[in-house]
């Protein structure tokens, strides 16, 4: 299920990016700002919030379940404190936050971030692939950021599938269907890796949610050979 | 005419490239340490001292084969003589003195005063040959004429020409060198309370038939051996007047040797850090391929560690102590140097276009970026330079200043929020690919002309029998990526198999591809 409003926290170059890179994907896009001095340009109108806020505005305006809060303030102790002042009025609100390092990260998650951008490691991981594996990194940056045909997809198998009760290792998948299977993720709400030992043995069954890349067309036709579509889950966001 | 002819002669040889380039040869086997080959002849010519040594121990009490003794006497002799005089050749340029001199004269329309220029070349070489290395490298030629049994203790002086080879002795005495003066007081020092102690000594024992010291060469040993606290007791007052001597003596060598030792501690404190750089130095200029990190912040930190996990070599510099000083702490070969500044890289002394895999800008500050970049530009055009970009705005300075890629954390926080968005486990697929920490793994393997022989197209891969998924192949050859290439694809040398699985299945796989003629 999409979302449909985004609340964005802290007015920096941060939500900057953000905003610009989800514009299109949101009906609804509220930006707020600690400062009651700031101004923003080509932006959402900017609103004002304090950190005791009760949300009691927000709570009104927005359906919580379909939104997402992305926590982007600069000061570490700040960005933890909303992220813990949301999760303790919002339980099911989706929360993305970003750090500056490991430690940060680890807090953020105890305070209830669903997910956390540690931005050093992910930085450096960036830096690093570039130097030591430069073909993978722009594979998967194409694949990841839409900038080839290549795509990435969530597609879950559906009731009427001719794959159903099927071992995942002993279907072909690449020959076959022209799309590359990496995981499958089940009841368990986790993603296994196509070979590993647990998704080996694993029987396909309705409701398994496969991530395949392949191009635009062959994951459309997989789609309908399998009776499904692409699929997006919340609830869970671990490997 | 013989003026003419001199001058001629001089500037052929200075023009002329042969050689030029046979004693910049020589130089740089005596003389030049980074040459590859110098290590070699300075092996062989320690072999040769220990040989000569070795015979001399020897001969003290059995007899020595003929051959040896003309081999010792001779040959090796024969061979320092020839390093002498080589190296006497590449101290100074003779050739280069009168063309100088000539030029200068001419300059001034005035006729070229040879006398001049050989004045100068005899100075110049004189200043070698009284230089204490050439001194030593005289002495152990001695031997040679080993019939005048006395320069035979020359042979000893060869141990001295281990000096010349030996860089840490070179070290140490540059080190001492530094407190040359205290040094000069603590010698002044000591030898004032050798004489003063051994004539007192000498006059309170001389006339006394009991007592050992009998000549001032006793009473100038005893002092000696009591100031150094080896007292080994051969020699020991025996009057009143002469131990109250002693007693003075012995204090004194304390103070004597409590001098001595707080120089040498406080000399090497002072320059251990120098050593330690000079030394990280040597082992940078040793290093086939690194990484050169300017600047160490957080970002810095993790990419310095990843890198360094996949077995690079890195290394780092940056203006700040401190953040050196954490580096060093953190295991990495680390220089105090300003990346901004053209003399860090001249002191480094390392080949960029040869050892240098990429050049990265790290600093958490675009301003600094630009400028080491800039800076390393100025030197070489090729170089692969990355830099951090802090604020876009800035993105086309850095551009500007040659840097080759430009990463913004910015930027990747909105296009990860963006795919976050839409397909949050495909997304945490791709990341966890890309992470290190994950077992799963993305990773690219070169197809060699084996592997070609072997393997001719993708499905004799066998890949899937491994666990192995083959995303695609690269094509060096056209710069295109085919992703789920059919069966028939042929495989060519230069192409990449891009494969995801457990790395250890992926070793597995490349092992295979590499051991499968052998195994067949």
């Amino acid at each position: 299920m999409t979302k449909t409003t985004a609340l964005i926290f802290g007015h920096n170059k941060y939500s900057h990016e953000i905003v610009r890179n989800v514009k299109d994907k949101y009906s609804n896009i509220r930006l707020f700002s600690l400062d009651e001095n700031n101004k923003t340009e080509n932006l959402p109108e900017l609103e004002y919030f304090d950190l005791s806020d009760k949300w009691t505005e927000i709570q009104k305006s927005v359906d919580i379940k379909n939104s997402m809060a992305f926590c982007v303030l600069e000061d570490t102790a700040e960005n933890i404190f909303l992220t813990i002042s949301l999760r303790s009025n919002f339980k099911d609100l989706t929360i993305i936050a970003i750090s500056s390092n490991k430690e940060s990260a680890n807090k953020l998650l105890m305070a209830g971030a669903n997910k956390v951008i540690p931005l050093t490691e992910t930085t450096s991981d960036i830096i690093t692939n570039m130097l030591e594996k430069p073909i993978s990194h722009k594979v998967l940056h194409d694949i990841l950021y839409e900038e080839s045909n290549l795509k990435i997809a969530q597609v879950q198998i559906g009731e009427e599938s001719e794959f159903k009760d099927e071992q995942l290792t002993s279907i072909d998948w690449t020959r076959y269907n022209g799309i590359v299977v990496l995981s499958v993720m089940h009841e368990d709400m986790k993603s296994e890796f196509i070979y590993s030992s647990k998704a080996k043995h694993h029987i396909i069954k309705p409701g398994d949610v496969l991530i395949v890349v392949g191009f635009e067309k062959d994951i459309q036709n997989f789609e309908n050979k399998i009776r499904s579509r692409r699929y997006v889950n919340w609830s869970h966001w671990s490997w | 005419m013989f003026k003419r002819w001199i001058l001629d002669f001089a500037y052929y040889l200075d023009t002329s490239k042969s050689y030029q380039r046979r004693k910049r040869f020589f130089y740089n086997i005596l003389e030049n340490d980074k040459n590859k080959y110098k290590k070699y002849v300075d092996l062989f010519m320690i072999l040769l001292i220990f040989i000569s040594v070795g015979v001399l121990i020897r001969e003290v009490k059995h007899h020595v084969n003929d051959e040896l003794m003309f081999f010792s006497n001779y040959v090796i002799s024969f061979i320092f003589f020839i390093e002498y005089m080589l190296r006497l050749w590449v101290s100074s340029s003779v050739s280069e003195i009168i063309v100088a001199r000539a030029e200068h004269d001419t300059f001034l329309l005035r006729d070229v005063n040879l006398a001049k220029a050989f004045k100068e070349v005899i100075k110049v070489k004189l200043q070698y040959i009284f230089s204490v290395k050439a001194i030593i490298d005289l002495l152990a030629i001695m031997p040679f004429f080993h019939e005048l049994r006395l320069l035979r203790i020359f042979i000893l002086f060869r141990v001295f020409k281990l000096l010349r080879y030996a860089k840490s002795v070179q070290t140490l005495s540059s080190v001492l060198a530094t407190k040359k003066f205290e040094f000069l007081t603590l010698s002044i020092f000591a030898s004032v309370v050798i004489f003063v102690s051994s004539v007192l000594i000498y006059v309170m024992e001389g006339n006394n038939p009991d007592s050992p010291v009998n000549t001032l060469f006793e009473a100038v040993y005893w002092s000696i051996v009591t100031i150094a606290t080896v007292g080994y007791g051969d020699i020991v007052p025996v009057t009143q007047e002469g131990r109250f001597v002693a007693i003075v003596v012995i204090m004194a060598g304390i103070a004597v040797l409590a001098f001595t030792t707080s120089l040498f501690v406080s000399a090497f404190t002072e320059k251990l850090d120098e050593i330690k750089e000079i030394k990280t130095i040597e082992g940078i200029s040793k290093l086939k391929k690194f990484y050169l990190i300017c600047g160490y912040e957080n970002v810095s930190r993790e990419v310095s560690r990843k890198l360094s996990a996949h077995a690079n070599e890195i290394i780092i510099i940056d203006e700040d102590p401190l953040r050196v000083e954490r580096a060093k702490k953190d295991g990495y070969r680390a220089l105090n140097y300003n990346p901004g500044n053209v003399e860090s890289y001249d002191k480094l002394n390392i080949n960029f276009d040869k050892q240098v895999k990429a050049v990265l800008c790290l600093r958490e500050n675009d301003v600094e970026n630009v400028y080491a970049a800039l800076t390393i530009r100025s030197f070489n055009k090729n170089i692969f330079i990355m830099s951090l970009l802090i604020n876009d705005s800035n993105r086309k300075k850095l551009e500007f200043a040659g840097i080759n890629t430009v990463v913004y954390p910015q930027e990747l926080v909105g296009l990860i929020t963006k795919e976050l968005i839409g397909k949050p486990v495909a997304f945490e697929v791709i990341h966890e690919l890309r992470s290190e920490n994950s077992d799963v793994q993305i990773d690219e393997l070169g197809i060699t002309e084996r592997i070609v022989e072997n393997f001719p197209t993708v499905g004799d891969l066998e890949n899937s029998r491994f666990r192995v998924v083959l995303l695609g192949v690269y094509k060096t050859a056209n710069d295109r990526f085919y992703f789920n290439p059919l069966d028939d694809t042929l495989l060519e040398v230069g192409d990449y198999l891009l494969v995801v699985g457990y790395q250890v299945f992926i070793k597995e796989f490349e092992k295979y591809l590499h051991t499968r003629a052998i195994n067949d």
